[in-house]
């Protein structure tokens, strides 16, 4: 069930992502602003998917790598074999991964802190595990895929395409029965199963989802980087930036990793190569600040400006 | 035999680091219900502060555990009075303090990049490379002074909090804040100084793995996951179960070398990790309250 959806938020949001759509037919922007929207599309398409888990059912996930390496892996090794067209080959992995993540059953049940250490343990297992793994992964060397420029050109709009879906279903999630359902079982796990939502199949079928979609980001990304290697792909710092992204937006809202992904990728590459450590300091000190003083981070630093504004002018009015 | 008998040793010479690094996270999870995710940060703040104590002022490692143990302690109540006494508590306050202490680590990860650059430093003293010979096998002198501390910080412990009116406070506020309100026991002053000590146990690891490892900022990540192995393990919060769980932990990771080729060793503890967190929750040896 998801109740009335309203038009015109629905052609609003089409024409928003067809005008993205648009931009590089009407302005020639150059091939790395191109590459970067496209880094930047993936990136939201993964903090959404993260939020799913991380803000609506609450459980902080530190190992989405995981799913986002395998991804990764299994799209590039289809890829190489040439057993499959790129897009469906990337379809292939969110599969994969979304059916690991189904391996994450028995963790689930953990709450909170657990969940998330568990997560972590995970996360760098995979690391260690898929490292090792040279038949898969081709170790610490990693895979290098074949260049091809009109597939990288093209997939801005692979990227916007999946970003926008993903988008579009973070929405219907927040507004559907399901995400009701989600929102119980994080106030209250116990009172949610007394009214009959089952944390333990809600919590599976969304682990699952977000598996998938981040899988699904993966296999774009190893077309997008055309080089993949698994301590950067399973790293700890993949999982943590999704973390980051999703509650800098403004974790549980579904704009909010929209927002963060952006801040995210435009920092990283402005940031990276004059000051490679300042982004620890900033996306540090910019956690501890949301944490204390604004849950809901940038989104909801932009409700109280709104707020503010909006009565600002009432007040001149009467 | 031979080598059965070098693996042994150095499990327990490895057992007591992991201990030393479990301490302070526990005894933080037992009283205040945090995970400490700055641990890492604090573990690696300690190991340059001893570097600057050794290379500027040529103050020996072990000497230097005092002052270690003091700044370490202001610096964790600070952070208690700052920072974590301003979360939500209970279970909307989960991921919320998790997330704030991440971003306390990623902080002191700039400072120390900022401060010392991204070099790998060490503490070399003169006894550095010394070893002592026990039935055929050598065990460097750091790492049995590491042993020593690590058994004497639980026994340290276990008198703070079983003898001392402190002690006694802890535990109170550990099993049932609310109440401690009503007897009179100031639980804010209680959590503040637990977070302090916490740390304090926290700076000690760092100082004590910088006398035997080299480290940069980044040290501290592979600490805090072993230290989570231990604590998860010993039940979230005894401390002699902790350094029983830093023992298996030790053991099962250098035997692991006999059956599994040696890169692959290093995912032992995260598995142990997971395993333990969904198969007994409460720890191997049930849960206790700071016993």
């Amino acid at each position: 069930m998801i109740g009335r959806v309203p038009r015109r938020g629905v052609a609003a949001y089409a024409g928003v992502v067809a005008l993205v759509a648009a931009v590089p037919v009407v302005f020639p922007v150059s091939p790395y602003t191109h590459n970067l929207l496209t880094f930047a599309f993936l990136m939201i398409a993964g903090s959404l998917a993260w939020n799913w888990m991380g803000g609506f059912v609450g459980q902080v996930s530190f190992g989405h790598a995981t799913m986002f390496g395998i991804g990764g892996f299994v799209a590039a090794r289809l890829i190489l074999s040439g057993a499959l067209p790129a897009p469906l080959a990337w379809i292939a992995a969110g599969l994969v991964a979304g059916v690991v993540a189904l391996g994450a059953h028995p963790m689930l049940r953990l709450r909170g802190p657990y969940f998330s250490i568990a997560t972590i343990g995970v996360g760098e297992a995979s690391r260690v595990i898929f490292t090792y793994w040279e038949g898969f992964t081709g170790g610490s060397s990693g895979l290098s895929l074949p260049i091809d420029p009109i597939l990288k050109y093209q997939l801005y709009w692979w990227g916007l395409g999946l970003a926008g879906l993903v988008g579009g279903a973070s929405w219907l999630l927040r507004r559907s029965t399901l995400g009701l359902q989600l929102l119980a079982i994080k106030a209250d796990v116990e009172a949610a199963a007394d009214v009959g939502v089952s944390a333990t199949f809600y919590q599976d079928l969304i682990f699952c989802l977000s598996g998938a979609v981040v899988g699904l980001t993966g296999g774009l990304y190893a077309s997008y980087f055309a080089y993949i290697e698994p301590s950067d792909l399973f790293g700890f710092d993949r999982s943590i930036g999704f973390v980051l992204m999703a509650v800098i937006g403004g974790l549980g809202t579904v704009f909010g990793p929209i927002l963060g992904a952006v801040v995210f990728v435009l920092l990283r590459q402005n940031l990276l190569a004059s000051y490679p450590e300042l982004y620890l300091g900033l996306y540090g000190g910019l956690l501890i600040v949301i944490i204390l003083f604004e849950p809901l981070g940038l989104t909801g630093l932009g409700l109280r400006l709104a707020r503010r504004v909006r009565r600002a002018r009432e007040g001149r009015r009467s | 035999m031979a080598r059965f008998i070098d693996l042994a040793f150095s499990a327990i010479l490895q057992a007591g680091l992991y201990a030393t690094m479990a301490y302070g996270l526990g005894l933080i999870y037992g009283v205040l219900r945090v995970v400490n995710l700055a641990h890492g940060g604090v573990i690696m703040a300690g190991a340059y502060l001893g570097w600057v104590l050794f290379e500027r002022w040529g103050i020996d490692p072990y000497l230097s555990i005092p002052i270690v143990l003091v700044a370490s302690f202001v610096g964790g109540a600070a952070m208690y009075r700052l920072l974590v006494r301003h979360l939500p508590r209970g279970a909307a306050g989960g991921p919320a303090s998790l997330l704030l202490l991440f971003g306390v680590w990623l902080v002191l990860r700039y400072a120390g990049y900022r401060l010392f650059t991204g070099d790998d430093r060490t503490i070399r003293t003169t006894y550095s490379t010394d070893a002592v010979s026990l039935f055929g096998s050598f065990l460097a002198v750091n790492r049995l002074a590491v042993l020593g501390i690590a058994v004497l910080v639980p026994v340290g412990l276990h008198l703070l909090l079983r003898r001392t009116y402190l002690g006694a406070a802890i535990r109170a506020v550990a099993q049932n804040p609310a109440s401690c309100t009503i007897v009179g026991i100031d639980v804010e002053r209680i959590y503040t100084i637990t977070f302090g000590l916490g740390t304090a146990l926290a700076g000690l690891a760092g100082l004590l793995a910088a006398t035997i490892f080299s480290f940069n900022p980044g040290f501290g990540s592979g600490e805090l996951l072993k230290s989570f192995v231990v604590v998860v393990l010993g039940g979230l919060g005894s401390i002699f179960g902790m350094a029983l769980a830093a023992l298996i932990l030790a053991v099962v990771e250098t035997f692991a070398i006999l059956v599994l080729p040696s890169y692959l060793t290093a995912a032992v503890g995260f598995v142990m990790l997971v395993l333990v967190l969904v198969l007994r929750p409460g720890g191997l040896f049930g849960q206790r309250v700071l016993g």
